[in-house]
C-alpha cells in the first residue's frame, strides 16, 4: 500500500507541472485552435511512457498521448536536451493537425544522466498543409491530409534541426503562424522539464519516480473500485454516422459493453468496415472516447493516468472505422467518429445505469475551414472552428444548449476577434429555438451560426447527424438534426453534412447544429425555457 | 479630521479609525447584519465621538452578494441584430470536462428580455447596416410595461464606432432607464466578455445605487468613498452607476492593507496569503497592487481592472477524508463555523486541518480566541484515528499513528495552497524566493512558515494588525480610476502616435479625480500598451514608454521563455490608470529598549515538528515588543491567530510590532 498522504501531495505537484505547461503554451501560441479554443494537451510521463499526470484540457488527447509517446520511445534513441516531433496517426498520432512533442527529462545521478520521465504536449495547429485550408479534408487517403511526420527528432542535443524545420514551414499554408505555434510547443516543455528537475532536486531520484508509480497505482485503484459500483452485465448499443462524404451510406458503429467485477471490456465488433472518406478513426481515438465515458462515470476528481485505462478493454477489429488500417483518410475520425463512438458506449451503459447517462448530444464538432488567399491582406488565410450544440437531456432536468460536448471543449473565436484577421463575417450567432428533443426533459438546443463572405474562399464543412437526430432515453425523442445551408445570388441549397465548395463576395453559409435528446416519455409540447 | 475604515465580513464588520490630528489608530468589530449591511455600518460609526469632519471609506459587499445571490435589478439586453443570445453561448464550453450531467447556465437577463436592433458596424468603425432607430421604441414600450428598471445595450464594435450605442443609449435614457453602455464601461474588443461586464454592471448598479443612498443619507456631512475592485477608492458621487467597479471590493481591501504594511516594513515583493476557516485568498504584490482584466466573479467574466486574487478551497475548516483510491484529501468541502472543526464541540464529526493543528499541539486547547473557547482534544483524536484506521496509514518513527494523520492533513492543505502561490508567481515568471509571504488570515500563521518553505521564500511577515488589515487597507487606498481603449494597431506603430490616442484617457483621467477633490499635484498617470504579437490572443501589459517595443519583447521571453524580436507587433489596447495619492495613516513605531522576554513568555509544551515531538516554548503575541528575537521551534499566540514557528526559522519584532520570521530552508 503505498503512502495516502505522499499520493495527495504528489499528484499536485505532477498535475500543477502539466497545469503551468499548458498556460505557457496557451498564451503564447498563434493558432486560434490552441490559444483561443484551448484545442491542445500537456502529460507527464514516467521514464517508461506511462502516463502520470495530464492537465484536464481536452477528452480526445485522453488515451491517445500515451500512444504518441510510446511511438517516439519505440522508434527513438532519446539523449538529453533532445525534442521529438510526430502527428502519423498511425505512429501515436490521431489526425495530422494534431502535432505532439515529447521531451525527455534527464537528470544527474550518480554521476550519469539519468532519464526520470518525459514532458509531451499535443497542440493543434490550424494548418498542415494537404489539400484543403485548415487540413481538415473530405480526403480520401492520408497524404491528401497535410504533412506526415513520423516520430523524429526536432531538436537533438538542444540544436533546432533548421533542415527538418523548414521542410514543414515550406508544406504549410500559413508558416510564420506555425512558427509561433511550434515556439510555444518547445517553450511549453522546457516549462515542464524545469519543473520535473526542481523536483527531483527537492525529493531525490528514486523517491520521483517511486511517487510516478504510485500514482499510476492509485489511479488504478481508484478505477477499479469505482468499477465495481456498477452493475455487472452485458450491454449493447449501435447507432450510425449519416455517411462518411464520398458515399452517401451511413456508417454503423456498434459496441458491447461487458462489465465484470472491476473490469470492463468493449467490443467493437459488428462495427463497419474503413471507408474511403475521412471518419475512419485510428485506434487512440476510440481508446480516447472509451476512456473519456468512464472517466465520466467513475467522477470529476480521479486522476487521469495509466492506471485508469488497465482495468479498460478494448476490442476494436482492424480495418473497421474505429481501428483504420494505413493509409486510411482519418482527418474526420478525430473529430466526427469519436462524438459517435461516446453515443455508442453511452447508449449502452444506459441499460446498466439509467439515471446517469444522458441523452445523446449533438454527437458532432461541426468542422468548418475556410480559407484561401486574402485579396485585401495580400496574404494566404486558413481558418478552422467548430461550433457547439444541445446537450441531452438527463433524468434530472433539460439538457444545456449552445455547448461543446463530450470530446471537445474548445472555445469559440469572438466575433470581433475573426473579423480583424479574416475576409469574412459572422453576420448570426443564436440559439437554435425548439431543436432539442422532447420528453419529460427536453434536450438543450443548437446553435445557428452564418457567415457572410467578402470575397472568394474555400469551405470544407465536416459535420454529422444531418440526417438522424441525436437520440433521445427513456422514452424521450430525439433532437432536430442539423442543417448547413448555402445562399449564392439569390438561390438557397441545401448542402450535404461533409462537403467541400467554394464560395463568392456576398454569398452566406448558415450552419445549424443538432439538438440534444431529451428525457422521459412525458412528451407534450412545453415551452423550452433558456433563462 | 477622522478617516474611518470598513470593512463587512460575514461575521464581523470592522472599523478602523485613525485620527489625524494625533495620528492615533483604534479598531474595533460589530456584529455584521448580512440582510441589511447598512445596519453594522451605521451601528459601528455611532460608536464613535461626533467628529466634525470626517472620512469615511467601506469596502461594499453589496454589488457582490447581488451578483452571486441574484438580487439585482430587472433588467433588459440590447444587442446587434443575430446576437441576441450572447450571454447563453458564452464561449460554447461547459465548465467541467468530465461532468456527464450539468446544469444548463442560467443567465442574468433571461432571454425573453433580450432584445435585438437592426445594426451592424464592421472591425475598421464602417457602418455595414445602418441603424434602425425605430426598433428602439416598441422595445422601450414593452420595458415599461415590464417595469424594467435597468438596461445594458452592447453592439458589435461599439468600441471602434460608438455612435449607435449613443444614439440608444440616449434614448433608453430619455425614456427614464438606467442605462450601461458598453463602449463608456468597457472599450474593448471581445464581444461577449464585453457584454457580460456590460450587464453585470446594469444588474448590480441600482441596488448598489440604492444602498449607497440609504448609507450617505444616515452619514450626514461625511465624505463617503468606496473601495473598488482595483484596490483604489472611490467617491460615492463617481461610484454611482459604476457597481461593478465594486464587484470584489472587500478581498482588496486585504491586499491593499499588507502592501501597505509590508512596504512599511521595508519589503517590496510579497505574497499575500489570507488563510481563512472555508478558503485561502493569494496575491503577488511587486510594488503595486496587481489586477487582472480576465477576471470572472460568479462564473460571468469581468473586464475591468479586478485585484488579481487566486482562491483556494483550503482553510482551517477544510474537511479531511478518504477517497475511493485510498489517499487522503483535504477540502474542498469544508465545517465552516457551524458546525466547524470537531474540535468546537458543535456536532462536527469529519476531521478538519483545525484538528490536525490541535493534535498536533500546534493550536493550543486554551489559546483560542483569546482563551474564550477551549477547543477539544479527545474529540478531534478520535475523529482523526478513524480517518488514519480508514485508510490503513502505517505509523511513523517517533509518532503516534493520530498524531502522523495530523501531520499528513496539515501537509496536505500546505500542497493545496503551494499549487495556489504557484499559480500567481511562477507561472507568471516570477521567482518566489526574492519575495516576502505576508500572512494575515486567521488560520494562516500555523501554515505560513512550512508553506514558505516549500516555495523557497526566505521572509514570512505577520502583522499586529492582522485581523482588521483589511479595514486598514480602506484607509492606505489611493484613489484610481481605470480607463482603456481598443486600438488593434499592427502596422509600426509610433510612441507619438499612442501618445496622442492615449491623450484622451488621460484628460478624462485627471477631469475625474479633480472632480474628487484632488489637486493636480497628488495625481499620478500611469499608460499602459496590451500588447502582442501580429496573430497571437493575449496581450501582455507594458508600460508606454518610448521603447515599449523591446519591453514587450523582454517580458515575453520572461513570461514565455521565447521572444520574436524581428515579429510584427500589436498594440490591441491602450489603458490609463490616473492615480490620486492619499496621505496613508501613521502607523505607530516603538523604540527597542533592552527588551526582556520573561513577560511574553506563556508556557512549554509538547508539539509535533516534523517527525518528532519536542517541549517548545510558548509566547503571548501581544506581550512581544520591538527588538525581542524568538527561536524555533516555538508557538506564538495572538488573540486572533497563532503563529508556529519551525526548527530552522527565527522570528524577531520590528519598530512596527510585526512578527519578522526568517525562514530557515
Amino acid at each position: 500500500m503505498d503512502d495516502p498522504i505522499r499520493i495527495e501531495i504528489m499528484k499536485h505537484l505532477f498535475v500543477s507541472v502539466a497545469e503551468e505547461m499548458g498556460v505557457r503554451l496557451q498564451r503564447a501560441a498563434y493558432s486560434p485552435n490552441i490559444k483561443e479554443r484551448c484545442d491542445f494537451s500537456c502529460a507527464v510521463f514516467d521514464a517508461y511512457g506511462q502516463l502520470v499526470a495530464q492537465a484536464a484540457h481536452i477528452p480526445v488527447h485522453l488515451g491517445a498521448m500515451p500512444l504518441s509517446v510510446q511511438a517516439c520511445l519505440h522508434k527513438l534513441e532519446f539523449t538529453p536536451g533532445d525534442v521529438a516531433m510526430v502527428n502519423d496517426p498511425y505512429q501515436g498520432g490521431t489526425h495530422l493537425p494534431d502535432i505532439t512533442m515529447v521531451s525527455p527529462i534527464y537528470i544527474q545521478h550518480n554521476g550519469q544522466e539519468t532519464l526520470v520521465g518525459f514532458v509531451a504536449n499535443r497542440a493543434h495547429h490550424a494548418d498542415v498543409g494537404g489539400m484543403s485550408a485548415g487540413s481538415m479534408p473530405l480526403s480520401e487517403e492520408l497524404y491528401q491530409e497535410g504533412v506526415i511526420i513520423p516520430p523524429i527528432k526536432l531538436v537533438c542535443d538542444g540544436v533546432i534541426n533548421q533542415d527538418v524545420w523548414d521542410l514543414f514551414l515550406a508544406n504549410v499554408r500559413t508558416p510564420i503562424e506555425r512558427e509561433g505555434d511550434l515556439q510555444a510547443q518547445l517553450a511549453a516543455n522546457r516549462i515542464g522539464i524545469e519543473r520535473m528537475e526542481g523536483f527531483v532536486h527537492r525529493y531525490g531520484f528514486e523517491q520521483v519516480c517511486q511517487d510516478m508509480d504510485a500514482l499510476i497505482h492509485y489511479g488504478e485503484r481508484m478505477t477499479r473500485q469505482l468499477i465495481a459500483e456498477l452493475p455487472d452485465g452485458h450491454y449493447c448499443f449501435d447507432d450510425q454516422l449519416d455517411d462518411d462524404g464520398i458515399t452517401f451510406e451511413p456508417v454503423k458503429i456498434m459496441a458491447s459493453v461487458t462489465i465484470a467485477g472491476d473490469e470492463v471490456t468493449v467490443d467493437f465488433t459488428g462495427t463497419d468496415q474503413q471507408r474511403q472518406g475521412s471518419i475512419n478513426a485510428v485506434y487512440p481515438i476510440t481508446l480516447s472516447a472509451v476512456v473519456y465515458v468512464f472517466r465520466c462515470l467513475l467522477g470529476l476528481d480521479i486522476p487521469a493516468n495509466s492506471g485508469c485505462m488497465e482495468p479498460i478493454h478494448i476490442v476494436a477489429p482492424e480495418g473497421t472505422i474505429v481501428n483504420a488500417r494505413f493509409p486510411a483518410a482519418v482527418a474526420g475520425g478525430n473529430v466526427e467518429t469519436s462524438q459517435r463512438i461516446v453515443d455508442v458506449v453511452l447508449g449502452a451503459m444506459v441499460q446498466a445505469c439509467p439515471d446517469r447517462i444522458p441523452a445523446a448530444s449533438q454527437g458532432t464538432m461541426n468542422n468548418i475551414a475556410i480559407g484561401g488567399w486574402d485579396e485585401g491582406r495580400q496574404q494566404p488565410f486558413a481558418y478552422y472552428e467548430t461550433i457547439g450544440g444541445g446537450m441531452g437531456a438527463r433524468s434530472t432536468g433539460t439538457g444545456a444548449s449552445a455547448i461543446h460536448s463530450h470530446m471537445t471543449n474548445t472555445l469559440n473565436t469572438p466575433v470581433e476577434a475573426l473579423e480583424y484577421v479574416y475576409p469574412f463575417r459572422v453576420t448570426r450567432y443564436e440559439v437554435r429555438k425548439q431543436s432539442g428533443g422532447q420528453g419529460t426533459f427536453h434536450g438543450g438546443d443548437g446553435l445557428r451560426r452564418e457567415y457572410e463572405f467578402l470575397q472568394t474562399a474555400h469551405v470544407t464543412i465536416l459535420s454529422d447527424r444531418r440526417t438522424k437526430g441525436p437520440y433521445g432515453v427513456a422514452g424521450g425523442l430525439s433532437g432536430q438534426p442539423g442543417r448547413n445551408q448555402l445562399q449564392s445570388g439569390g438561390n438557397t441549397q441545401e448542402l450535404p453534412s461533409k462537403c467541400r465548395l467554394v464560395v463568392q463576395a456576398g454569398d452566406i453559409l448558415t450552419i445549424e447544429t443538432p439538438g440534444g435528446g431529451g428525457y422521459g416519455e412525458d412528451v407534450h409540447e412545453k415551452p423550452t425555457i433558456h433563462s | 479630521m477622522q478617516r474611518i475604515g470598513i470593512d463587512i465580513g460575514g461575521t464581523f464588520t470592522d472599523v478602523v479609525v485613525y485620527d489625524e490630528t494625533d495620528a492615533s489608530l483604534r479598531s474595533f468589530k460589530v456584529l455584521s447584519t448580512p440582510s441589511h449591511p447598512e445596519k453594522a455600518v451605521l451601528k459601528g460609526l455611532t460608536l464613535l465621538s461626533d467628529s466634525e469632519e470626517r472620512i469615511v471609506v467601506h469596502g461594499s459587499t453589496v454589488a457582490t452578494n447581488a451578483l452571486l445571490e441574484r438580487k439585482g435589478s430587472s433588467m433588459a439586453l440590447i444587442t446587434t441584430k443575430g446576437f441576441r443570445d450572447l450571454l447563453v453561448i458564452g464561449r460554447q464550453t461547459r465548465e467541467h470536462l468530465y461532468d456527464l450531467l450539468p446544469e444548463p447556465c442560467i443567465t442574468l437577463v433571461p432571454s425573453d428580455r433580450c432584445f435585438e436592433i437592426t445594426e451592424r458596424v464592421d472591425y475598421q468603425g464602417i457602418v455595414v447596416t445602418p441603424l434602425q432607430l425605430t426598433e428602439v421604441e416598441s422595445i422601450i414600450e414593452v420595458l415599461q410595461h415590464d417595469q424594467i428598471e435597468s438596461v445594458a445595450v452592447s453592439f458589435l464594435f461599439s468600441f471602434a464606432y460608438p455612435d449607435h450605442e449613443r444614439i440608444v443609449t440616449a434614448r433608453f435614457r430619455e425614456a427614464g432607464f438606467f442605462v450601461t453602455a458598453s463602449h463608456e464601461l468597457v472599450p474593448e474588443f471581445r464581444e461577449y466578455e464585453r457584454t457580460s461586464t456590460t450587464v453585470i454592471n446594469a444588474y448590480v448598479s441600482p441596488v448598489l445605487d440604492r444602498y449607497l443612498a440609504k448609507v450617505q443619507k444616515a452619514m450626514g456631512q461625511s465624505e463617503f468613498h468606496i473601495l473598488q475592485s482595483n484596490g483604489g477608492r472611490l467617491s460615492v458621487e463617481q461610484a454611482r452607476g459604476q457597481g461593478v467597479r465594486s464587484i470584489v471590493s472587500g478581498p482588496a481591501g486585504g491586499v491593499v492593507g499588507a502592501r501597505y504594511v509590508g512596504t512599511l516594513a521595508g519589503y517590496e515583493n510579497l505574497i499575500t496569503f489570507d488563510m481563512g476557516g472555508t478558503s485561502t485568498d493569494v496575491s503577488l504584490v511587486r510594488g503595486h497592487i496587481p489586477v487582472t482584466n480576465e477576471a470572472a466573479v460568479g462564473g460571468f467574466p469581468v473586464r475591468i481592472p479586478i485585484i488579481d486574487i487566486h482562491t483556494v478551497g483550503s482553510g482551517g475548516g477544510s474537511i479531511a477524508y478518504r477517497d475511493a483510491g485510498g489517499g487522503l484529501r483535504v477540502g474542498p468541502q469544508s465545517a465552516g463555523a457551524d458546525p466547524g472543526p470537531v474540535c468546537y464541540g458543535l456536532g462536527g464529526i469529519q476531521p478538519t486541518v483545525s484538528d490536525a493543528n490541535l493534535i498536533l499541539g500546534r493550536l493550543p486547547h486554551d489559546g483560542f480566541l483569546g482563551g474564550t473557547m477551549r477547543l477539544d482534544h479527545c474529540q478531534s483524536a478520535e475523529a482523526l484515528e478513524r480517518l488514519a484506521k480508514d485508510l490503513f496509514l502505517r505509523p511513523q518513527s517517533g509518532l503516534s499513528q493520530v498524531q502522523a494523520m495530523a501531520l499528513g492533513i496539515v501537509q496536505v492543505a500546505n500542497a493545496h495552497m503551494e499549487r495556489a502561490i504557484r499559480v500567481i508567481s511562477v507561472e507568471r515568471g516570477y521567482d518566489t524566493r526574492d519575495c516576502t509571504l505576508v500572512s494575515f488570515g486567521g488560520a494562516g500563521g500555523l501554515h505560513a512558515c512550512d508553506l514558505a518553505r516549500q516555495l523557497g521564500i526566505s521572509r514570512v511577515l505577520i502583522s499586529p494588525k492582522a485581523s482588521t488589515l483589511s479595514a486598514l487597507g480602506m484607509l492606505a487606498a489611493d484613489v484610481q480610476m481605470d480607463y482603456v481603449q481598443t486600438l488593434m494597431r499592427s502596422r509600426d506603430v509610433s510612441y507619438e502616435e499612442l501618445q496622442r490616442e492615449t491623450q484622451p484617457l488621460v484628460v478624462q483621467g485627471v477631469r475625474d479625480l479633480n472632480a474628487q477633490g484632488l489637486k493636480s499635484d497628488d495625481i499620478e498617470v500611469h499608460c499602459e500598451l496590451d500588447m502582442r504579437y501580429a496573430g497571437q490572443s493575449f496581450e501582455i501589459k507594458v508600460p508606454l514608454t518610448f521603447d515599449f517595443r523591446a519591453a514587450f519583447d523582454r517580458l515575453h521571453e520572461r513570461r514565455y521563455g521565447f521572444s520574436h524580436q524581428e515579429a510584427q507587433v500589436e498594440v490591441v489596447n491602450v489603458r490609463v490608470r490616473a492615480v490620486g495619492m492619499v496621505m496613508p495613516p501613521t502607523l505607530p513605531r516603538y523604540q527597542a529598549d533592552l527588551p526582556d522576554m520573561t513577560r511574553a513568555f506563556w508556557c512549554e509544551r509538547p508539539i509535533v515538528l516534523h517527525g518528532i515531538v519536542q517541549n517548545v516554548p510558548h509566547y503571548r503575541g501581544s506581550s512581544l515588543e520591538t527588538g525581542h528575537h524568538l527561536e524555533g521551534p516555538s508557538i506564538i499566540v495572538q488573540d486572533d491567530t497563532t503563529i508556529y514557528l519551525g526548527e530552522t526559522d527565527s522570528a524577531s519584532v520590528d519598530q512596527y510590532h510585526n512578527l519578522v520570521i526568517e525562514v530557515g530552508l
